[in-house]
């Protein structure tokens, strides 16, 4: 009876952080290797850290009498790791409806924002922070503008708390290829579908221009102009056509990236980010021409195609940074969005760069959402949100010591590790007290 | 003029690396020297710059220095790690049908009927060091159709050539959800509730025991009387009565605690002491009561959360039971998975601590002893038959990279040798650039929605 | 019941043939007889809106060139049917005073082709009513579930049926049809291509059992799996049953009645082996399904359809089962325009479509390596090359069996009527041979149906069943005049001819051109070749039989029809019109003497050719 108390309790218990000391404390994580990212690795170390931000780090860092010291014996600091695309706390049991808040319905919804629906307490949040990713995008995926992917941070009470500072309008791009095993439409069908589809992104898209030209107009001489009519799908567009929001879309074959390609340029969008890429590595010259930054993933995947070689996803990444696509990684998953470090792993292991994998997975998905102020790297003035390891991360076997979000400590806990601790030695085992 | 162009690769590779023991009627099999490697064995730990000799197809020495007829191919594997072949202990790879789901009991259907040596899926299990599978029936049903163990022999043409000779019989048994769905409310019949299955199950095996009793009855009756009719034929009821035989080993896809505990209930009160656990997401909880039954569990490293009995999980479970003395296997259940199973087992080193052989045995041993042929693959030594695979780092790295996996003696996968396009067909009729986009999502789909296993993606009959 | 016996397989002698070719070359010469008295007064039966009534049940082929069965030549002979028989056959065969005679100096008779497998005269449900759902899917009633094996096809017979016609303008005369369904759709029947009623039309019923690994939709049997399982299961039962009714028939004393079911009672036949299980396989997954369970539990059976048994040809030729081969084929992969190699001075690329496949598989390379972006054309090619090698094999999959010394008949499936003939030429394209060609038309599928006494060939006691040809029926130029059906004529409308070109432009017939001339004897291939340009034109002829090269004068285009005259020593000087369409020539040579003899051919190479038409 106790023990399913216990775990139904578990979700609430894990948020609650040990509050034996305060951030406003000075903290010291000393005897470190800090992998900076951004300014090389700095062995036996010291990082200081004080009201969430980092404020030294180095070799002969004077540490304050009063702060609180954590010797790390050797062991590795990390910036947290930056999953580009999950839908954390949006989807909390994939199967049942009354719990995901991913999509919403219709086509046209680009003023849904994911933040809205982010749960607190979903449980996969500290299943995913305990192995070192402590910032996702989390997207929404209904229809063709299914609404605004918001950056979080896998700690706080509520949403607002947990925003890392960046939100971008999603678009799913007109896909010509076919989606999964059981898609058996015709190459005709799929075609006329996509050219629907094409229609319908213009339709929308040279409305929003001009519905944006008359909010303009209107702004700069109210007196004169006409408001624009009300409709909210048109002013969460306006923003990206203004250049002032990042516009995120998803595409995966390399005939929809050249058009998605070619409609960012007619379209002359300032801010783009793709995300996807299955088939980048095909065209990833013109990617790289183009100069849009390319959230890639998942690695751990098959090929796009029958005749492409076994480890074709694997390689894409490694692919597309030798023609100069500038990528992050992503996991495209929630549950297991946890598994980031072994995408990016498996991405090394066929091609990347090590060093270009870990920065795929902290200071270019940062920059990319204009966030590298903030996270992505080990810099005196960041927020001090990063992870201490027994080795490289993207190791399998590699166990995560402490996590680190906006200087709070993270427990190592989760659901699966309240499993683990409660069942690995059961009492009662087999018998009961009572019991032969 | 004909298409055998495209067995090129495979046995051109094949001839180069092995001379292939080809009887006319008989299974290719191959001579191999592997030299100065790192060999993995898993049941008598690791062996430092050590050679493995194959011939015909099976182990014939491990051991420094080795000694081979002269024209034995000869793989240099210094700085090389050898692994026992990967064995995918819950798989849907190399088949045409995976569910019959218009009935909760389908016994007499067998997904061995169906093999599909075409499948590419089996080319890249073998890409990712796998050399068997147990490729199973779907989880439509609370008693599904037969499995099928099978060989990645890739480029035999012929399907009885993908089966592993003599291994036991097993078949797909379903709890909870799935047949709960599909037959409860997608078809208004029972099971629609957890009682249902249980029932299913009672009336099915009942009614096996009476179909047993009839045969033996008509097999006395016809001693005497020539012009005894026998009993109706059944071929469901055979198979069940097979099962009550011990004549088929069950393996059952099953999630929850409780109903697992029901299932040990009914096989302890029908006699039936064999049973391994598929996926058995909440087996840690009762893991005492699995090693006190001698119950099985192949799981998943760490899949959780996809749907409702699946949220009380822990990436743990494998340490859990393991550490609970129930013998056990990390499986795929996908057609991605089974690519980097040595890397679903390392986790069992994140999750849990096991150690490299308590890991290695979660993809080699342990499912070669849930499938009943534990005496004939899963680890390297002598007698054993010769599946193997060769890793550039050891295995259990995310680094590592197979670069030759082995089958009976044949290098079936050789990352140097082998062209982009290993299809054995081509379909004239295709299109050359059809690129179908598989994501989580397809995949989380495959587990509630249209179909009941996550499956090969791959397949395109 | 029906005879399957396929130990008298015809051995098929290409060379004999040529050789008789040959001989009847010299014949061509001496023959001067009236090659085109074909103007005969019988209205195009397709065309018209009333036929001419007939006056006679007899008629007569005379001067006929006759292949009474494969490898087999009879020249300037005539055949004679009366009353639906053959009644005579050969060279001194009297004509009857009662017959209609058809002078057939310049065509062929073959035997009237024999489909061994179809749905022909059983059209296709308008409408599939909204399939009913059983209550439990699980147990679903037969014949919800697509078991059948008690349906008769005959009551299915719409003599309407437009395949029927359709079918015998490709030469069939009879067909093995079976009706549509699943798994076991039912009872097949011989019927002939021809008549106004079902009765007329149906040859033999109950010929075979018919089966397909197809299962039923949302209840069992779904899968193929189950299908294989629900087979077992039906067999089995069906031997207990058979069991216990015979017993109960020999002495009803002491045993309990068993009860009637249409179903299992339906199998019976088969377990005795005296009605076999044709069933049909499509691709080689199919044939290897299909083979372990006929292993398996034993009954006779012919194999139909067989796509891709080229894989499968060791197991195929274990289970020596007869064989019904598809006429169906993939559709031919459209050939992508081909960019010649930077540094290459060869001719530029062309689209004729029997060329490039050979082009293209020489650049097959089965190691092909995509290392990035840059390798994405190569890779293109490789792949269009790979499947157009597909395709190849595909449809080289006759001839693979005809090499392998497998027999086989063809069966029409659910081929389009218009690709037939065109499909067996591709297949000859591919390697088969003429004679096995013609075997898998008429001897072999009569053998695998128990027709050889009365179908199959052309002999003096079998049915009235000819198949009239104008050229070799396996040539692309040839073309079916008559067909024959129970001794009944239809007159086949050529097809006619679609062209691509505007026929005010004048065409260029600068190039190399591969010639076919229509000899009464067979086909004689010939090399022209033209060069220059409007009114200022020469060129050669070589025509194969013959070492020397003639010189062509009086060349002249007009419009798109190309005459010339050229010296042909004994033959006389010849004369000759063309007409040209894009990169196809149709027209004849005048022989003195002899008459027009027909010409096709197609280009080679020339101007009009690399600029593609269309």
């Amino acid at each position: 009876m106790m023990s399913l108390l216990y775990s139904l309790l578990t979700a609430a218990v894990l948020l609650i952080p040990p509050s034996s000391w305060k951030t406003d404390t000075v903290t010291a994580l000393t005897n470190a290797r800090i992998i900076t990212i951004t300014q090389g690795t700095i062995e036996n170390g010291t990082i200081l850290i004080q009201d969430g931000t980092i404020i030294q780090i180095g070799t002969g860092v004077d540490i304050p009498e009063d702060a609180r010291v954590i010797d790390l014996e050797g062991l590795s600091i990390y910036p947290g790791m930056i999953d580009s695309g999950t839908q954390m706390g949006l989807v909390e049991v994939g199967s049942l409806p009354e719990t995901r808040d991913a999509s919403e319905l219709g086509d046209l919804s680009p003023q849904m924002k994911a933040l809205t629906a982010v749960n607190p307490n979903g449980v996969a949040i500290p299943v995913t922070r305990v192995s070192g990713v402590t910032t996702v995008l989390t997207v929404p995926s209904g229809g063709m503008l299914p609404g605004q992917a918001a950056l979080i941070n896998l700690h706080g009470y509520t949403p607002q708390q947990m925003f890392a500072g960046f939100e971008g309008v999603v678009l799913r791009f007109p896909a010509t290829g076919r989606r999964g095993r059981f898609d058996s439409r015709s190459e005709e069908d799929i075609k006329k579908a996509a050219d629907e589809a094409m229609k319908k992104l213009n339709d929308t898209w040279n409305s929003a221009e001009l519905h944006q030209r008359i909010d303009s107009t209107y702004q700069a001489r109210p007196e004169d102009g006409r408001r624009p009519e009300y409709v909210p799908s048109m002013e969460a567009l306006r923003d990206v056509i203004r250049g002032d929001q990042t516009l995120i879309i998803h595409v995966n074959t390399s005939k929809d990236i050249l058009a998605a390609i070619e409609w960012v340029q007619t379209r002359g969008i300032e801010r783009v980010l793709f995300s996807g890429l299955a088939e980048g590595w095909r065209v990833a010259d013109k990617i790289a021409e183009a100069g849009i930054p390319c959230l890639v993933g998942p690695v751990l995947s098959v090929p796009t195609r029958q005749s492409d070689r076994f480890d074709k996803a694997y390689k894409n990444a490694g692919l597309m940074h030798a023609a100069g696509v500038k990528i992050a990684i992503r996991s495209d998953d929630t549950a297991n969005a946890r598994n980031l470090p072994y995408h990016a792993g498996f991405a090394a292991a066929y091609g990347l760069p090590l060093e270009e994998a870990l920065r795929a997975v902290t200071i270019n998905p940062a920059e990319f959402f204009g966030v590298d102020d903030r996270l992505g790297s080990l810099e005196v003035g960041k927020e001090a949100t990063f992870f201490v390891a027994d080795g490289d991360p993207f190791e399998t076997a590699t166990t995560i010591h402490h996590v680190f979000i906006a200087g709070y400590e993270m427990p190592m806990e989760s659901r699966h590790t309240q499993l683990y601790e409660e069942f690995l030695q059961r009492t009662p085992g087999l018998h009961m007290h009572n019991q032969d | 003029m004909t298409d055998r162009m495209r067995l090129k690769t495979v046995f051109f590779i094949a001839l180069l690396s092995v001379a292939i023991n080809s009887a006319a009627q008989e299974l290719p099999t191959g001579d191999l020297l592997i030299r100065n490697a790192t060999v993995l064995t898993v049941t008598n730990g690791t062996m430092e710059n050590t050679d493995v000799l194959i011939r015909d197809g099976i182990i014939a020495a491990v051991g420094e220095q080795l000694n081979a007829p002269q024209d034995t191919p000869v793989i240099d594997a210094t700085g090389m790690y050898v692994m026992p072949g990967i064995i995918d202990a819950h798989s849907h790879i190399g088949i045409s049908n995976v569910n019959e789901s218009s009935a909760p009991v389908t016994a007499q259907v067998s997904v061995g009927d169906v093999l599909n040596p075409y499948s590419i899926a089996i080319y890249r299990a073998l890409a990712g060091g796998v050399t068997a599978s147990h490729v199973m029936h779907g989880s439509a049903n609370v008693i599904g159709g037969q499995n099928e163990t099978i060989k990645h022999r890739w480029g035999l043409l012929d399907p009885d050539e993908l089966r592993m000779a003599g291994a036991p019989r097993t078949i797909k048994f379903a709890l909870g959800e799935n047949p709960t769905r599909v037959h409860g409310r997608g078809n208004n019949k029972r099971p629609a509730s957890r009682m249902g299955v249980e029932y299913v199950l009672r009336e099915t095996f009942a009614k096996a025991e009476r179909y047993r009793e009839a045969w033996a009855q008509y097999e006395e009756d016809v001693k005497t009387n020539p012009r005894a009719i026998p009993p109706a034929y059944n071929s469901q009821l055979e198979i069940m009565a097979d099962i009550l035989n011990g004549d088929i080993m069950i393996h059952c896809h099953s999630y929850r605690a409780d109903e697992i505990l029901m299932l040990l209930g009914v096989l302890e009160d029908f006699g039936i002491d064999q049973i391994t656990l598929q996926h058995v997401n909440e087996g840690f909880k009762i893991a005492p009561e699995l090693a006190e039954f001698g119950a099985t569990a192949s799981v998943f490293a760490d899949w959780w959360g996809y749907k409702f009995e699946v949220y009380y999980s822990t990436a743990y479970n494998a340490a859990i039971l393991t550490r609970n003395g129930v013998l056990t296997s990390i499986n795929s259940d996908s057609g991605e998975l089974n690519r980097h199973l040595y890397h679903e087992a390392a986790k069992s080193q994140k999750y849990g601590d096991l150690t490299d052989d308590e890991a290695l045995a979660l993809i080699t041993i342990n499912p070669a002893i849930q499938l009943g042929i534990g005496d004939r693959i899963g680890s390297i030594e002598v007698g054993k038959e010769g599946d193997l695979a060769i890793f550039d780092r050891h295995p259990l790295s995310i680094y590592a990279i197979n670069q030759k996996t082995v089958v009976d003696g044949i290098v079936y996968f050789d990352i140097e040798e082998d062209a982009d396009d290993m299809r054995l067909i081509v379909d004239p009729e295709s299109t050359v650039d059809t690129a179908v986009i598989h994501s989580h999502e397809d995949t989380h789909q495959c587990l509630y929605e249209g179909s009941l296993d996550l499956y090969d993606f791959l397949e395109s009959n | 019941m029906l005879l399957i016996d396929l130990q008298s397989v015809y051995c098929l002698n290409h060379s004999s043939l040529q050789s008789i070719m040959r001989i009847h070359y010299f014949v061509f010469a001496a023959t001067a007889c009236c090659i085109l008295l074909m103007n005969l007064p019988v209205k195009a039966q397709v065309n018209s809106g009333e036929s001419v009534p007939d006056v006679t049940r007899t008629i007569a082929l005379t001067n006929a060139k006759i292949i009474p069965s494969p490898g087999q030549v009879q020249e300037r002979s005539n055949v004679i049917i009366r009353d639906g028989l053959i009644i005579a056959v050969g060279p001194d065969a009297a004509i009857p005073f009662d017959a209609f005679e058809i002078p057939a100096d310049s065509l062929t008779v073959y035997a009237g082709f024999i489909d061994g497998l179809s749905h022909t005269g059983i059209p296709q449900p308008k409408q599939q009513p909204e399939q009913e759902r059983p209550d439990d899917p699980a147990n679903p009633p037969d014949e919800l579930a697509g078991i059948l094996p008690y349906r008769d096809v005959r009551p299915l017979l719409d003599p309407k049926d437009k395949r029927i016609a359709s079918m015998r303008e490709s030469g069939f005369t009879a067909a093995h049809v079976v009706p549509r369904g699943r798994m076991l759709p039912g009872v097949g029947a011989i019927i002939l291509l021809g008549g106004d009623t079902p009765n007329e039309m149906v040859y033999q019923g109950e010929t075979a059992l018919y089966a397909q690994l197809s299962g039923a939709r949302r209840m069992y049997p779904g899968t193929d799996m189950a299908v294989i399982a629900k087979l077992r299961q039906l067999y089995k039962e069906s031997e207990r049953r058979h069991r216990a009714d015979r017993l109960y028939r020999e002495d009803p004393t002491g045993l309990e009645r068993p009860q009637y079911d249409p179903v299992h009672y339906a199998m019976f036949p088969v377990l005795e082996g005296e009605r076999p299980i044709f069933f049909h396989t499509d691709g080689v997954l199919d044939l290897h399904r299909v083979l372990s369970v006929q292993e398996e539990l034993g009954f006779p059976a012919v194999l139909t359809g067989l796509s891709q048994s080229f894989d499968a040809i060791d197991k195929l030729k274990s289970a020596d089962l007869p064989l019904l081969l598809t006429l169906e084929l993939p559709k031919e992969p459209k050939q992508n325009k081909k960019e010649p190699p930077a540094d290459s001075t060869e001719t530029p690329p062309t689209d004729a479509p029997a060329e490039l496949p050979e082009i293209m598989h020489l650049d097959y390379d089965p190691d092909h390596r995509v290392t990035s972006f840059t390798d994405l054309e190569s890779e293109k090619a490789n792949l269009e090359a790979r499947r157009t090698i597909a395709y190849k094999t595909h449809v080289g999959n006759a001839a693979v069996l005809e090499s392998e010394g497998l027999s086989f008949g063809f069966s029409t499936g659910s081929a389009s009527p218009s690709d037939l003939l065109t499909n067996v030429r591709k297949m000859i394209e591919e390697g088969l041979s003429e004679n096995a060609a013609l075997a898998a038309l008429t001897t072999t599928p009569a053998q695998i149906l128990g027709l050889t006494s009365s179908m199959g060939t052309v002999e003096v006691g079998k049915m009235g069943n000819l198949v009239v040809t104008r050229g070799s029926i396996f040539d692309e130029e040839g073309q079916v005049k008559y067909v024959f059906v129970d001794g009944r004529k239809y007159e086949i409308e050529p097809p006619k001819k679609t062209s691509g070109s505007d026929a005010d432009a004048e065409a260029n017939p600068a190039g190399t051109w591969s010639l076919s001339i229509s000899s009464p004897d067979g086909e004689i291939a010939g090399t022209l070749t033209i060069s220059g340009s409007d009114d200022d034109w020469s060129g050669t002829l070589i025509v194969d039989i013959t070492p020397e090269t003639s010189q062509l004068e009086s060349i002249a285009m007009n419009g798109n029809v190309l005459t010339f005259s050229f010296d042909a020593g004994e033959f006389g000087n010849i004369t000759s019109s063309l007409t040209l369409d894009a990169n196809s020539i149709n027209g004849s040579f005048d022989v003195p003497d002899i008459g027009p003899v027909s010409v096709s051919g197609t280009r080679t190479s020339g101007p009009e050719k690399s600029t593609t038409v269309q």
